[in-house]
């Protein structure tokens, strides 16, 4: 796992989500908390096109703003730990 | 994802704001030198960060930038007389130098001795590049001129235009530095559907750029934090062993040199607000080893690639939001993406249309937009550093803008920063 690297997001699965809160773990430079934003900032966007029956997705929804929030804020450890909430 | 509170320090920049006094740390483009072209030529209006000013070259040569207004009783000094070494209201007749000293008050007693007293706002000018430079910050912070390639350029070898954007700065460098749209917004047709025609023109063309992108059209954004702001790295698959890469630089606080191919012109922005809701757009063109070619000032008096077409005292573009930037249904239908014409009229339209503040609470980003996340969290976190005190280290080190912007294939197992030393260095 390589902070310099971004993860594909393309669903909110445990997977992607342990795959980002291990990426957020490891991230202490400005442009690993750049590709760590871009990467919430699809985390938010998927969760927000959920249907609204989707509680966990709009739970999420919630959680990935807050997130990144945090990371931008200087915060990944914060941001990661919101994420292993739904793990 | 911008929160609402991050974005209006980003976007406000008039006096005592965030961005306002950040941008005021640095030397901005103010003028074009021709629109002061000699001694005692008539005085320009110009609106910067907010603020309304008139621009005049007085007999010496040196050139004013003071307040628009005159302290007396606020006539503004576009009607002022630019005669023998300052700029007289014609309301009352005071007369300020370039220093905005009042050195005559003809209406008032001489006894009372107020011309020695009275001031208008005035700040420092410096001509560069064929531009006038204003500073607009505290007297005692005064920063060093950028050492950019193409100010040092002699003058037949670049052009340089300005336009009037009816939208804030963010949103003008947002676009700039967004390079997957210009697959899209500045495409034809025919590339953008990769039509057998277009294939069989781009897959031996010497245009490194067409070629590539054809073969990958989801490229890998890297961004890579430097001292004069940022270096936006984007990779395609080239051959087996191969990326193509196009190197974009991000210079504090609103520069950006675009991908140049070696051998061709380099092209290049400055972004600066104007207000809160329109800023200019500045454009270079330069060739570091000859003059412009006849078809680059073709392609410029006809404003179809980065420079627009413009009214010569507003820098309005003529194709504005007005007239619908001019489109052209047929043109759209059977050639280009957007069927309006110049890739600066097309970035215009298509920024303007996002209104003169975007909500970036609603925007939904991708990976696509790495450049545009990094620039932001750049810009905040050099201004919430002014905040505290810290000033900004570019301001202060004119000599780390001698850089340029590079595109070029290199084995997929060297970093893009090595592979590309030798070119990004500017080498006037």
């Amino acid at each position: 796992m390589n902070p310099n690297h971004m993860v594909a997001v393309h669903d909110f699965s445990p997977e992607t989500l342990a795959a980002v809160a291990a990426h957020l773990e490891a991230s202490t430079e400005f442009e690993h908390l750049v590709y760590r934003e871009a990467e919430l900032d699809a985390i938010w966007s998927l969760t927000g096109f959920a249907p609204a029956q989707h509680a966990d997705a709009q739970r999420l929804h919630e959680a990935a703003h807050r997130a990144h929030d945090l990371v931008g804020e200087g915060w990944p450890q914060e941001a990661a730990a919101l994420l292993r909430a739904f793990l | 994802m911008l929160s609402r509170e991050e974005s209006e320090l980003l976007t406000r920049a008039g006096p005592g704001t965030a961005a306002g006094d950040y941008f005021r740390r640095f030397w901005l483009p103010a003028l074009l030198a021709t629109e002061v072209p000699a001694p005692d030529c008539p005085p320009v209006r110009l609106r910067i960060l907010g603020e309304d000013l008139v621009a005049f070259r007085d007999t010496e040569g040196r050139v004013g930038m003071v307040d628009e207004y005159c302290p007396h009783r606020r006539a503004s000094l576009f009607w002022g007389r630019n005669e023998e070494c300052g700029l007289r209201c014609v309301y009352h007749g005071w007369k300020f130098e370039v220093s905005g000293a009042c050195v005559d008050m003809p209406n008032e007693p001489p006894e009372y001795g107020l011309d020695n007293k009275v001031r208008i706002v005035a700040y420092p000018t410096r001509e560069y590049g064929g531009i006038i430079w204003a500073y607009l910050g505290p007297a005692e912070r005064l920063p060093e001129l950028p050492k950019l390639e193409w100010a040092r350029v002699p003058e037949s070898h670049r052009y340089i235009s300005k336009r009037r954007q009816e939208t804030n700065y963010l949103q003008a460098i947002e676009g700039g530095i967004d390079s997957s749209h210009s697959n899209f917004l500045h495409a034809s047709v025919d590339a953008f559907r990769v039509t057998p025609d277009y294939v069989e023109k781009v897959k031996n063309s010497s245009n490194l750029r067409a070629r590539y992108h054809l073969l990958d059209r989801v490229p890998r954004f890297t961004v890579k934090k430097t001292d004069y702001g940022l270096v936006i790295a984007v990779r395609r698959n080239a051959g087996e062993d191969t990326y193509y890469w196009r190197l974009t630089q991000f210079l504090l606080p609103s520069h950006t040199i675009i991908p140049y191919q070696k051998g061709l012109s380099i092209h290049g922005h400055c972004w600066v607000p104007r207000d809160d809701e329109t800023c200019w757009v500045w454009t270079m063109s330069w060739n570091p080893e000859a003059p412009l070619s006849a078809e680059e000032w073709k392609t410029i008096r006809e404003g179809t690639f980065v420079h627009a077409d413009v009214d010569p005292v507003s820098f309005r573009p003529y194709r504005n939001k007005d007239n619908d930037y001019q489109i052209d249904r047929a043109e759209q239908r059977n050639h280009s993406m957007t069927g309006i014409h110049g890739f600066a009229a097309q970035d215009q339209a298509i920024q303007e249309s996002m209104g003169p503040i975007v909500d970036r609470t609603r925007e939904r980003l991708g990976t696509s937009d790495t450049a545009i996340i990094a620039m932001r969290r750049l810009l905040l976190q050099q201004m919430r550093a002014l905040r505290d005190d810290q000033e900004p280290f570019a301001a202060h080190h004119g000599a780390i803008y001698w850089v340029r912007s590079a595109s070029l294939l290199l084995k997929r197992d060297v970093p893009f920063d090595e592979g590309a030393r030798d070119l990004v260095a500017a080498q006037v």
